[in-house]
């Protein structure tokens, strides 16, 4: 209990530097949004796991039948809560100040770092085109006479029509592009170079190693047996 | 005359070699971190994402992860790389759909099971692991899930190996199996390094089988095999739909259909 | 176009170019980047850079070839032209010789291929060799019909896709700046190299698919109907770029369905019909010969039969094919200068079947430049309708939906922009302000109206308004005499015929039958409600009609596609796929008709369905309205043109 990972102080404190760093990068307009999105339905899911039934709650609030709200599990789901918000900032921190051209121009590299990289630009590029693209279809629909009445039930007959033809344009321009990238070398064996220069500072080289070595260290130092303390 | 240079080599068998190699240490990973865990039983739950378990649960699942798509992701052809992009857009857009809504299930595994019956096991497991990486980017709630995801995938490429999308009464049949074993793999990442679910519906679930008495780990389990297993009876369906609709041009791409007779009505490879 | 320039990949010393040179160079280093012979031309005596015997080709589960006995041979710095029709095997042919369909994995083949100087040769077994595609692909550059499909997805900015092929070859970087600059400046891409890819307009985007497959240098490019859509000055721009291709001793092999003036220039015609040559020889010889053309393939307008292959050609050298950019739209005589051929039956005697009055449209929002990120397509709710909000992302796949935006300089060079692109047109419309304004229109029925007018003017957008998928900001419209403001679509529709612009936006069915089926039973419901409703009391041509499926099927036949009603939608040849949409319309009956650019992309069969469907729908007593860029067409097909001009309709 006493970890420094599990230190409610902690935790609130890179949830804080996290929004503060976006906030002057000026990505927290964009962050914040998705944050919320996550951690709200996150947040409701602990309190009603935790808050309506803790076997260690002796602090009872309410209670009705089997379900007791007690201080502890209201605590316990709150320091879970705000320690998940601080990973879950930190994460997207860092999707939304990395630049992705630079971000696939740096994995770009025969083998699985370029593929990575592919599988990785190609979704962000796609992701933003399906709503363009289940709108095309509507349309088509539409004009054919199909009318999306209200409720539950129409809505997923017109989802399940609108998915078929969706997916199946997706997965024909798949094959198409795989053509057109094999044929541009996508495949070739042999190296790469990149258009794209990616700035890299030796300050910066030196500090990734020292990182990944801190951020193994601190696994080891917690999974060491009576170190940490599980 | 035929030049090398404008025509592929055979395969050599040491490339085979060292993938089988990288697949087998990403499946020992997984599996390694997943008995560890039902083993020992760690009755701290209290930790979170600090805590020994949740950081074993972590670090095994996501090395098992990495270690499959790196042994997966380099020996695919150039068809079934292009479509992981398209199959991961599947999983992320009608996962972040369903999961704005109060449905206990996710439908976050389209694409991957999409991807596991037309190119096999070894691609679903890499798009299931793809998957839960690159949508960590915007959801990193999704993270610890990898080695689930990229077990359904692998699970998914079985079972339409062994015949199951022949028949479209065994789909979700097959999905129903897989959400089992999908569910229980994944709960123990749920339990130790969320202490819940990340969903309201399933929260609701969890909470009711904690407040009849039992523990985290169990009740996210029972919850587990309550949602997973109907939610990829549903995405098996979903997926033998899509694959039956898809034109044969879009099909041929796909050796592995042809090779192991994966749909019903399509003629046997004469290679094979 | 700029001055005639080598395009080889940068960074390479120009080879020489004589023959014994280019043996040598075979030879050894066949691994090398080869790029285009500098120098002169085709020095005689050189092989064939690509040669083809294919004895057959056969798709995999099809029991007929695709393909079968096609022999050709193309010279370094050659211009060949293979013709054929839709469905004629032409699309097939071209994907085998660039090597994006490949003989094992894509299909049997037996025969040989040979690419400079190397032969391979098919079996069609299991122990043929199978073709490296990169490998490939650095001996022929490969343009397709839908540029799109060129675009790798993953760089951010022309400029990087253009290095794309480069990147992978290891060129180092600055020879890489080099060649993307010199393409660029080639293809008037210079402006746009910090653009994203998936934001060009269709021109805009062809030219950076024909930058991609020559950038690397290949000594031959193929282009898969790179004429099609494109306007007069587009062409001619094209073919200046075609013709020093061939200076720098690049050979280029274009692939059309119909005779367009550029292709004058080629050396040889190969003329391809049902999967085989019929027919080639000189351009010159065979123009002489029309008879032996088959009746499919389209001719450039003012060429039919008179002999003047001379005067077509310097035609196309001048560089303004004024008359010969357009086409001679259709097959089907009709008296020139005659502007009504018949008078509408019904005009003036019965209610307008369709009137808009007033109308004002514009969207609101200027379009966002933010880049698209993930989070975005997260954030919202994929499913929901999205009308009249800020303009919809832009998809990848389709050039349509990207333009740019007016906020834009224009830095296009207008040489090679197609007339066909404008995402105005497509209604999806990155442009702001008002496009519509103060616009009337009635149509009575039995009257054929068509609309012209420059790309971008907003042409799509009112089709659109038709039916009710974009409502006017102010004015009405009224379908039979009912205003639709409030009545979905998907009701409009039943009275309401849309055909897109783009038939792949509109088929979304397993089977053409099932295609033109969707919604017909429902339409039938529809029918029995709406006798009760004003809006439906007009449609009694549809009472007592066959069920669904033999109407379905009936307007298959209509369109000449009934023995393919169970082949899947997603196979047809480009011209079938239009027809097949036309089909989906026409099986509906509706007293509405409304055509978007209906005739690019058929070809000389399927314009003659086309010119018959429209008519024999107008006779039936249906209002046509249609919107082309093709005015011959329009004079032939309509009883009163209309100009969109300034957001409202003038006489045209």
């Amino acid at each position: 209990m006493t970890t420094a990972a599990a230190s409610l102080p902690l935790s609130l404190t890179v949830a804080v530097v996290a929004v503060g760093i976006s906030a002057v990068s000026g990505s927290a307009r964009r962050l914040l949004p998705t944050a919320v999105a996550i951690l709200v339905p996150l947040g409701f899911s602990l309190l009603l796991v935790h808050g309506l039934s803790f076997p260690g709650g002796l602090t009872v609030l309410a209670q009705w039948g089997p379900v007791r709200v007690t201080a502890e599990g209201l605590a316990f789901a709150g320091g879970r809560g705000v320690q998940l918000s601080a990973v879950v900032l930190v994460l997207l921190l860092f999707s939304f100040s990395v630049s992705v051209p630079d971000l696939v121009a740096a994995l770009s590299a025969r083998g699985v770092r370029g593929r990575f990289a592919f599988v990785l630009a190609s979704t962000l590029t796609l992701l933003p085109a399906i709503a363009a693209r289940v709108d095309h279809i509507r349309q088509a629909q539409e004009a054919r006479g199909l009318v999306i009445r209200r409720g539950p039930v129409a809505r997923l007959a017109a989802f399940r029509q609108q998915v078929v033809p969706l997916v199946l344009s997706l997965v024909e321009d798949a094959g198409t592009r795989a053509a057109a990238l094999e044929a541009r070398g996508f495949g070739a064996p042999g190296p790469r170079t990149s258009y794209r220069e990616v700035p890299d500072s030796a300050a910066q080289r030196l500090l990734r190693p020292a990182l990944v070595l801190a951020a193994a260290a601190a696994v080891a130092w917690r999974l060491w047996p009576g170190s940490g303390g599980a | 005359m035929s030049s090398p240079s404008l025509t592929l080599p055979a395969a050599g068998p040491g490339a085979a070699r060292k993938r089988r190699l990288l697949e087998a240490a990403g499946a020992l990973a997984i599996a390694g971190t997943y008995i560890y865990l039902v083993l020992n039983q760690p009755a701290d739950i209290t930790g979170g994402p600090g805590s020994a378990p949740a950081l074993i649960a972590l670090s095994g699942f996501l090395v098992g992860a990495v270690l499959l798509i790196a042994a997966v992701l380099p020996t695919l052809p150039a068809s079934t790389v292009a479509l992981i992009p398209v199959a991961l857009v599947l999983n992320i857009v009608l996962g972040q759909f369903v999961g704005s809504t109060l449905v206990p299930f996710y439908l976050d595994a389209v694409g991957t099971v999409l991807i596991a019956v037309l190119a096999g096991p070894a691609a679903g497991a890499a798009t299931g692991a793809l998957s839960s990486i690159i949508w960590s980017l915007f959801n990193p709630t999704v993270l610890p899930f990898a080695a689930g995801a990229a077990l359904i995938g692998a699970l998914a490429g079985l079972a339409a190996r062994h015949g199951f999308f022949r028949r479209f009464y065994l789909a979700p049949v097959a999905g129903f199996v897989t959400g089992i074993i999908g569910g229980v793999v994944s709960a123990p990442v749920a339990a130790f390094v969320f202490g819940g679910t990340s969903g309201v519906a399933t929260g609701a679930i969890v909470g009711a089988f904690r407040a009849m008495g039992d523990t985290l780990l169990a009740a996210i389990t029972k919850q587990a095999l309550i949602s997973d297993p109907m939610d990829k009876a549903i995405v098996f369906t979903v997926v033998a739909v899509l694959v039956y609709a898809l034109p044969r041009r879009a099909r041929m791409q796909f050796p592995f259909l042809r090779k192991h007779r994966v749909l019903a009505g399509d003629t046997t490879d004469r290679a094979a | 176009m700029a001055e005639p320039q080598r395009l080889g990949a940068a960074g390479q010393k120009p080879r020489d170019g004589t023959p014994a040179a280019r043996g040598a160079a075979a030879g050894q280093e066949r691994e090398a980047r080869t790029p285009a012979t500098a120098g002169a031309p085709a020095a005689a005596g050189a092989g064939p850079v690509l040669a083809a015997g294919i004895r057959n080709f056969t798709y995999p589960d099809h029991a007929a070839a695709a393909l079968q006995d096609i022999d050709l041979a193309v010279e370094p710095g050659s211009l060949t032209a293979i013709v054929g029709a839709s469905g004629s095997g032409k699309s097939t042919l071209g994907r085998l010789l660039a090597g994006w369909l490949l003989p094992g994995s894509g299909g049997t083949l037996q025969g040989h291929l040979e690419v400079s100087g190397t032969r391979i040769a098919f079996g069609g077994t299991a122990a043929d060799p199978r073709i490296d595609p990169a490998a490939w692909g650095r001996q022929v550059g490969f343009v397709p019909q839908d540029a799109a499909a060129i675009l790798s997805t993953v760089r951010a900015t022309v400029a990087e896709e253009l290095a794309f092929g480069l990147e992978n070859q290891g060129t180092a970087p600055a020879a890489m700046r080099e060649a993307v600059t010199r393409t660029a400046g080639l293809l008037g891409l210079s402006a746009l190299l910090d653009r994203r890819p998936d934001r060009l307009s269709g021109g805009q985007l062809r030219r950076l698919a024909i930058g991609c497959a020559v950038i690397t240098g290949p000594p031959l490019v193929l282009m898969d109907e790179p004429y099609a859509s494109l306007d007069a000055a587009g062409s001619a721009g094209l073919a200046d770029f075609v013709r020093n291709l061939n200076k720098a001793g690049t050979a280029v092999v274009i692939l059309g369905q119909a005779i367009d003036p550029p292709l004058f220039d080629a050396d040889s015609w190969l003329i391809l019909d049902r999967g085989t040559v019929v027919t080639s020889g000189t351009p010159d010889g065979l123009m002489s010969a029309p008879a032996l053309l088959p009746a499919g393939i389209r001719r450039a307008a003012g060429r039919q039969g008179t002999g003047g292959v001379a005067a077509g050609t310097s035609v196309a050298r001048a560089g303004h094919p004024a008359a010969g950019g357009s086409f001679a739209a259709t097959p089907v005589p009709a008296a020139p200068g005659v502007r009504n051929p018949q008078a509408p039956r019904l005009q003036g005697k019965c209610a307008p079947a369709l009137q808009l009055t007033d109308v004002t449209f514009g969207f609101d929002a200027p379009p966002t430049a933010a880049p698209a990120t993930a989070a975005r397509a997260t954030a919202g709710r994929p499913w929901r309708s999205r009308w009249r909000r800020a303009p919809a992302e832009p998809t990848l796949e389709d050039p349509t939906t990207t333009k740019q935006t007016p906020a834009e300089p224009a830095t296009t060079d207008p040489a090679l922009e197609t007339t066909r692109n404008a995402a105005v047109d497509a209604g999806v419309q990155p442009a702001w302000g008002s496009i519509l304004r103060d616009l009337f229109l009635e149509v009575h029925p039995g009257e054929i109206v068509a609309i012209t007018g420059p790309n971008g003017v907003g042409k799509s957008t009112l089709l659109r308004m038709f039916n009710g998928l974009l409502r006017p900001v102010t004015g009405k419209v009224l379908v039979n005499g009912v205003d639709i403001a409030g009545v979905p679509v998907g009701r409009t529709a039943a009275h309401v015929g849309l055909l897109f612009q783009h038939p792949r936006d509109q088929l979304f069915e397993r089977s053409l039958l099932r295609e033109v089926q969707f919604g017909l039973d429902h339409l039938d419901r529809l029918d029995r409600l709406d006798r009760l409703s004003p809006l439906g009391r007009i449609d009694a041509a549809r009472d007592g009609q066959a069920p669904g499926g033999d109407r379905a099927l009936a307007a298959l036949a209509q369109v000449g596609l009934a023995d393919s009603a169970g082949e899947h939608p997603a196979e047809l040849p480009g011209s079938h796929q239009r027809l097949l949409a036309l089909a989906t319309v026409l099986a509906r009956r509706p007293a509405v008709l409304a055509l978007d650019e209906p005739t690019v992309g058929l070809d000389g069969n399927g314009l003659a369905v086309l010119d018959a469907a429209v008519r024999s729908a107008a006779e039936a007593g249906a209002a046509v309205v249609l919107v082309t860029h093709d005015v011959e067409y329009a004079r032939t097909a309509a009883h009163r043109i209309l100009r969109l001009t300034g957001g409202s309709l003038v006489p045209g």
